[in-house]
């Protein structure tokens, strides 16, 4: 055991404050420049004024991405019909062309569904700690994909193009809203470290804008969980000299930047080490669970007790690594981050921690979607009692859905013509299903009116006071959008 | 009836907003005459003269379907207004030329004009450049900057040159010769870094950014694209024999057709295939299907937009759903640049530089598959009476033949029944049916596919391999191998060899007397054991197997498996010999069995003799090279490609709003319509071959008369060069791009590089040996006022190094640059779970493996998750075309810049090497900043660093060194 507390990994165990700044880690990265510098020359790629065009409802987002696609009917879109003719041959009266598979019997979902709430919405077992926060919820049923491609549709629903090269939702929120703090990062990755999603850090860029929209990857329960916020174990570094080295460091950089005058860059840099050194005392403070109660954590689903889970995958796990995303998520939206995105899912090994089930959905979907439904039960309620709700909007998105109809007997293939998302908090109407899926769940109900996941983008943007026409940024020729071409705010669905 | 007074407003009031200048729904507009009168997508003519009954106008205004009316939202027409339409219809929609917004000629914006060169303009200064650069600022009463002092314009020459700082002795010289002649030392210093390789490695990355290379395919999976390098290499060897432009284009479009005989024309086709390709839609979907088609066309989109961006700085893919909104493209105009790819797919080629090779190499392999074709017929028809033996021999052929393809069975292995208790003893046997000679005995583990356990499933943590005569192994009994002592770790599908000493026996066992672990039990599994006789055949191929016991489980697990010839692992390439000596054993086995015919057999053994007789002269041609690049694919399954159709170019057709599933007009190749001069359209005849259509872009690309071509060049090196273009937009030249701040200067040395030889290195040369370049980057608050961002270039604009400058600096400083030239990519990660998706796993990679000091433009790409410390500081990202590198300060590059495992690191290295070369810590700080800064520090520097060197080390300044703005900036 090495004693040096640069050799200490992450833990929660008791550490002194300095300690902990030099072992884990903790999350910065894009400040926005324009709060660093304060200086009009370098703010060209600041957005144009007349972006906030309205009262905004939310400040903050925390979206919840389910890659490998979640089945809707399997959670949140009871079909009774599905029970009614399961195992019989699967006949939506049309030609159906999927991914995998030819279509097979109709598959009934393997859990049971019951009312929840004032709204009685009804919701499926392996969501059902839902239900208790299932009146602030409003879900939208009939959205409509462009692609049956993991790849595409994960970059349709996290940057609203089918190829990569645009920049994702956060990066846009970030752009267009700036920072809430002066510590942290403004955008928050806190991706399932056991397999990223499709397109890896693709969904999670800031492509062409500017670089202090970059998202900050937060390895929840990692060793390390951001990278190089502490040096790598060095014989030669000691913390006296961390503190004399930044001290000469701003020296020798502040009179080369008074030799060099007028240029706002130098000075920019020598703030980016003030800033640097700030969230090395913020993020890990922000990333340490250990200061919630044993009864919070335990409201997430996070089980300290367990040092090494079973092979298979299992609801205690899932649970636990959720819950400890929407508990951290929940701490940094408190510390002034603007957008938080969990991700779940996509592990192709084995065990599949992957909402893709073509194989077996009870297999992974029970556990996942037990694991998910805890911790976003714990963050809507715990940002309730926070009096943090009504500022902050929370979406749920997966790429697409899943068929009707069996795959191999035990598994879905994709569904792309039609699937749900929701959302709740800032500006949202509780209690609410918009745009129904048809008797299936296989199309839209009315297939001349359905949701895309622009129209949800647009909404968000809308919540957060920015319009998503007008939220542009010029890139290769074109003033590029979140929504491309399209989007219209759901109004249904606003409070 | 007045269309001005009456009908104008009618519109302005309720159609304009969706159908006129902002947005143009349905491809409608009704500030346009000519669209108005004539456009519109599906329902075109909107208005018909005389007709109101049948404009259908007319029926969406009045319409009370809800998903048709007109318009869709807020207030309908009003009954009066209706009938002032309904009367102007009738009256023949009389619409005065003057009431339409002013027409303008499309072609009427600067970079579509005719190229020309323009005079110099009047003034004292010797250099063409300096005479534009010096009109202009004295036009906006700016005053030019003094020139930078020798250190300066040395240290600005190669990073911009060759992106690597200069060494203490160059910098000496320099001075010293600059002391003497300024601009003769630059000139000097020029021609020595522009005939540096070193400068093909940096301006090879700037057009690497362009094109959007990478070495991973991207999207699902992202699996390694193992050929990508040739085309890197390409790149940078063509920037070093500053190969004339027309070239560089023809050959990176249609090298394969022009240039067949030489290695670049099939390489340089990587240009093609640079960008991001979705696997999953093209290898697990077919063409037929939807999301099949979808994947084609936007791989065909990444094409176009590859092409027209990086040659041509026009965003034709903005004309995929809609004519451009902007610049003279219409959406058939973008169809036919598709049409022009519409036979390749990005893949793997193997080609022959050697034209005679290639020639000879065709017929050959024509030859051996009607060869294969005809053996196997035969085969067929004998087979039935062959024996397990010679079945399973005829399998490996089979597979051989496939060549490279990775083959994957079912068969997995033998698979013990299930223990509760690990140490139970557990054996498997082969019966060799008489006693045999071995060589040598291997066992190879089993590799679970289906149930995604992967490699190593099932080997024994304890075992030994015995070899006796007795079934029984009562007595005479030899050890092979004992491993009952202490655990082996998993080999994985490794296989596990053990030579023998020409030992002889016909029974070999295999005792696990340690089982692996399965779930929360035991078993014993493997895939493959094989007995090598000194013939160097495997001997156990067919053998029977017994055992304790088995699970006997389908096709996947069972005894014979054990000795079906079959185990997971990449498969040899095709082999030739090996696939001779095989058919030679069948051909004895069956002569021995004398089940058949004795003429069928002599025929086998004919063709056999044949098909070796084809497979050497094969092998005695030069072996072919490999490079991925855009090509005539020919697969099999999904992925068939146009090889089967001789490549005969898809179908393109106009697709509505851009919608694979809304086709409308097939439209053959063609081009942008952007000059009178050039025909858009290619006239090929219908029988020419697809390269055709590639070389006829080329041409037109390459044209003298393209508007584009030269400006777009010029402008890419001047932004290189600056930090900023003559146009600020070097990838859109369009009406969304940024005019030129000095455009007669852009035409000038546009043609001036067309016609003068088309040499890149001699532009770079005339750039820097200019007044303008060698400005000091200071600033002037006078100038400022005016000019603020530096447009007019009154000084030169201090640079950020870019990321892959720093990381080349600081491993150079810290003098463990390792300068080895091209080949595969390093791999500066650990690759987790490669079988499926591949996770790349940087933080597992030694920063001290020296594999990974070789210049940063080496490293293999990834672009699903790109390197963390180079995309911190804003490298390229491979997934989208670069023009311009973002240009970011934040505080995750400072944590980077200090933290970072390779900072660290090459820390000491520096330190290490200032300490062998400097004694006293006075020497060694002035030699730390000579080597880093090019210069000696200060005295205030001095003391302040002496004091921390005391104290804290001198690894702890190196480190600090690398986070100095100074060696962050070049000025």
């Amino acid at each position: 055991m090495n004693d040096s507390p640069y050799h200490r990994q992450s833990g929660v165990t008791a550490m002194n404050r300095r300690d902990f700044l030099f072992c884990s880690g903790g999350g910065l990265g894009g400040i926005a420049l324009a709060s660093l510098l304060g200086q009009e020359s370098l703010l060209a790629a600041t957005p144009t004024s007349g972006v906030l065009h309205a009262p905004a409802k939310a400040k903050r987002v925390v979206q919840l991405f389910m890659a490998g696609a979640a089945s809707h009917v399997d959670m949140w879109d009871y079909k009774p019909l599905l029970e009614k003719k399961h195992g019989e041959k699967w006949d939506p009266g049309e030609a159906v062309e999927l991914f995998q598979s030819s279509p097979g019997s109709t598959f009934a979902s393997p859990w049971k569904f019951k009312p929840y709430g004032k709204s009685g919405k009804m919701l499926s077992d392996i969501v059902a700690p839902i239900g208790d926060v299932v009146d602030d919820i409003a879900f939208v049923h009939n959205i409509v994909g462009r692609s049956g491609v993991h790849s595409q549709a994960t970059l349709l629903q996290s940057t609203g193009f089918l190829i990569p090269g645009y920049p994702s939702i956060g990066a846009w929120v970030s752009y267009g809203l700036g920072s809430l703090n002066d510590n942290l990062p403004t955008f928050v990755v806190l991706p399932d470290i056991r397999g990223l999603p499709s397109n890896g850090q693709k969904n999670w860029d800031s492509a062409f804008l500017p670089g202090q929209n970059q998202a900050t990857q937060v390895r929840v329960n990692a060793p390390k969980p951001i990278a190089d916020l502490s040096p790598p174990p060095a014989d030669y570094i000691t913390p006296s000299g961390e503190t004399a080295g930044l001290e000469l460091l701003g020296k020798l950089n502040r009179a080369h930047a008074d030799s060099h005058p007028g240029d706002p860059r130098l000075e920019a840099r020598i703030r980016s080490y003030e800033l640097a050194a700030k969230m090395q005392l913020a993020a890990p403070d922000a990333l340490d669970l250990s200061q919630e109660s044993e009864k919070t954590q335990a409201r997430y689903g996070i089980d300290n007790s367990t040092k090494v889970w079973p092979k298979e995958i299992n609801v205690a796990e899932e649970q636990d690594a959720f819950g400890r995303k929407c508990l951290t998520a929940r701490r940094l939206l408190e510390r002034g981050v603007r957008f938080v995105q969990i991700w779940s899912g996509n592990d192709n090994g084995f065990p599949r921690r992957n909402w893709d089930s073509h194989e077996d959905i009870a297999r992974d979907h029970a556990p996942l979607s037990l694991g998910m439904a805890k911790g976003t039960a714990a963050l809507i309620q715990d940002l309730k009692d926070r009096g943090m709700f009504e500022d902050t909007l929370i979406i749920w998105t997966t790429e697409f859905g899943r068929m009707p109809c069996a795959q191999g007997g035990k598994g879905r293939d994709h569904n792309p013509f039609v699937f749900t998302n929701w959302l709740a908090g800032g500006g949202i109407k509780g209690g609410v299903s918009h745009g129904p899926s048809d008797e299936w769940g296989y199309k839209p109900a009315d297939r001349s009116h359905f949701t895309q996941g622009y129209d949800i983008h647009a909404t968000v943007l809308h919540l957060l006071g920015l319009d998503h026409e007008k939220l542009t940024f010029r890139h290769n020729g074109a003033n590029r959008r979140l929504t491309d071409v399209h989007g219209h705010v759901i109004k249904e669905i606003l409070a | 009836m007045s269309f001005e007074s009456e009908v104008k407003p009618i519109f302005e009031k309720h159609c304009i907003e969706c159908h006129g200048p902002k947005k143009q729904k349905s491809e409608f507009r009704l500030d346009d005459r000519e669209v108005a009168l004539h456009g519109g997508e599906s329902h075109a003519p909107n208005i018909l003269p005389g007709k109101p009954a049948e404009s259908p106008l007319l029926k969406f205004v009045t319409t009370a379907d809800r998903d048709t009316r007109m318009p869709p939202k807020g207030e309908r027409l009003t009954a009066a207004e209706v009938d002032t339409l309904k009367r102007w219809i009738a009256e023949g929609a009389v619409w005065p030329e003057s009431a339409s917004l002013k027409k303008t000629d499309p072609l009427d914006w600067w970079s579509l004009k005719p190229l020309a060169k323009p005079a110099l303009p009047s003034g004292d200064a010797a250099h063409p450049i300096d005479r534009f650069i010096l009109a202009k600022l004295q036009e906006k009463h700016l005053q030019p900057s003094a020139t930078a002092d020798a250190r300066t314009i040395l240290r600005r020459l190669n990073f911009d040159l060759i992106g690597l700082p200069p060494t203490a002795d160059e910098l000496a010289a320099f001075e010293k010769e600059a002391a003497q002649d300024l601009p003769a030392a630059i000139g000097r210093a020029a021609d020595r870094l522009l005939a540096s390789p070193r400068y093909g490695e940096r301006w090879g990355r700037h057009w690497l950014d362009v094109v959007h290379y990478g070495d991973t395919h991207g999207y699902d999976k992202d699996k390694l694209r193992l050929n990508a390098w040739p085309y890197r290499d390409y790149v940078i060897r063509a920037f070093n024999d500053d190969k004339p432009y027309t070239r560089f284009v023809e050959e990176q479009l249609a090298g394969d057709t022009l240039y067949p005989q030489t290695a670049d024309g099939h390489i340089a086709q990587g240009f093609i295939s640079a960008g991001p390709w979705d696997f999953i839609g093209h290898a697990e979907l077919p063409e037929t299907k939807l999301d099949g088609k979808i994947a084609r066309a936007l791989d065909r989109d990444d094409m176009v937009s590859n092409t027209t961006g990086a040659f041509l700085a026009t965003t034709a893919q903005c004309a995929r759903c809609h004519n451009h909104k902007f610049d003279p493209i219409k959406q058939e105009d973008y169809y036919r640049l598709q049409a022009v790819f519409a036979a390749l797919d990005k893949a793997d080629k193997t080609f022959d530089v050697d034209p005679d090779a290639a020639k000879r190499r065709a017929p050959l392999v024509a030859e051996r598959t009607r060869l294969d074709g005809e053996i196997k017929t035969l085969n067929e028809k004998i087979a039935t009476a062959d024996t397990r033996r010679a079945t399973l021999i005829g399998k490996i052929i089979d597979e051989l033949k496939q060549g490279s393809a990775a083959v994957e069975r079912l068969e997995y292995g033998y698979h013990s029944a299930i223990s509760k208790e690990q140490s139970a003893t557990k054996w498997v046997q082969v019966d060799l049916g008489v006693a045999r000679e071995l060589t040598e005995v291997s066992l190879t583990g089993c590799h679970d596919t289906y149930n995604n356990i992967g490699a190593g499933f099932g080997f024994p943590a304890r075992y030994k391999v015995e070899l006796s005569d007795d079934a029984k192994f009562a007595q005479g009994v030899t050890i092979i191998a004992d491993f009952t002592g202490a655990d082996v770790p998993n080999p994985g599908v490794k296989p596990q060899r053990f030579a023998l000493a020409k030992l002889k026996g016909r029974y070999l066992r295999v005792t696990a007397t340690k089982l692996a672990l399965r779930k929360n039990d035991y078993i014993l599994a493997l895939a493959e054991l094989q007995a090598v006789d000194p013939k160097g055949r495997n001997v156990a191929l067919g053998a029977n197997v017994t055992s304790l016991d088995s699970i006997e489980a389908g096709p996947r697990w069972g005894r014979l498996n054990l000795t079906d010839g079959y185990f997971y692992g990449p498969k040899s390439e095709r082999d030739d010999a090996r696939i001779a000596l095989l058919e030679r054993e069948r051909t004895e086995i069956r002569k021995g069995s004398n089940k058949v015919a004795p003429a069928d057999n002599a025929r086998l053994a004919e063709l056999n003799a044949a098909r070796a007789k084809v497979a050497k002269e094969l092998a005695a041609l030069p072996a072919p090279q490999v490079a991925y690049v855009g090509t005539i694919h020919k697969g099999t399954g999904s992925f068939a490609g146009t090889g089967a159709n001789g490549g005969k170019p898809r179908p393109i057709f106009i697709l509505k709003r851009g919608d694979v599933s809304q086709p409308d007009k097939e439209v053959g190749p063609g081009t942008l319509p952007f000059t009178k001069e050039l025909n858009s359209q290619f006239d090929l005849p219908a029988d020419a071959p697809e390269g055709a259509r590639r070389v006829a872009l080329a041409r037109w690309i390459t044209d003298n008369r393209n508007p584009l071509t030269w400006r777009v060049i010029v402008n890419r090196l001047w932004h290189y060069h600056f930090g900023r273009g003559l146009s600020d937009t070097p990838n859109d030249f369009g009406r969304m791009g940024s005019l030129p701040t000095h455009p007669e200067l852009l035409d000038w040395l546009a043609v001036d590089f067309r016609d003068g030889g088309q040499s890149l290195k001699k532009l770079h040369r005339l750039i820097v040996t200019s007044a303008t370049y060698r400005q000091s980057s200071l600033g002037n608050p006078a100038n400022e006022k005016i000019d603020t961002s530096n447009a007019f270039l009154w000084r030169m604009n201090r640079r950020k190094l870019e990321a892959e400058a720093v990381n080349d600096s600081v491993l150079s400083v810290a003098g463990k640059l390792d300068l080895t030239m091209g080949g595969p990519g390093f791999q500066d990660f650990v690759i987790d779970k490669p079988q499926h998706s591949p996770h790349y796993e940087y933080d597992q990679h030694d920063v001290e493996d020296p594999k990974s000091h070789r210049r940063s433009v080496y490293r293999f790409i990834v672009r699903s998750q790109p390197q963390p410390f180079l995309t911190v500081l804003d490298c390229a990202d491979p997934s989208m075309s670069v023009a311009s590198r973002n240009e970011t300060v934040n505080a995750l590059q400072a944590l980077a810049m200090r933290n970072n495992r390779l900072t660290v690191a090459m820390a000491k290295h520096f330190a290490a090497r200032v300490a062998k070369e400097a004694t006293t810590p006075p020497a060694q700080i002035d030699l730390a900043f000579r080597l880093a800064l090019g210069r000696p520090p200060s005295t205030s520097e001095a003391e302040a660093m002496s004091g921390y060197v005391r104290e804290h080390g001198l690894t702890n300044l190196c480190r600090l060194i690398f986070n100095l703005n100074e060696f962050n900036f070049v000025d």
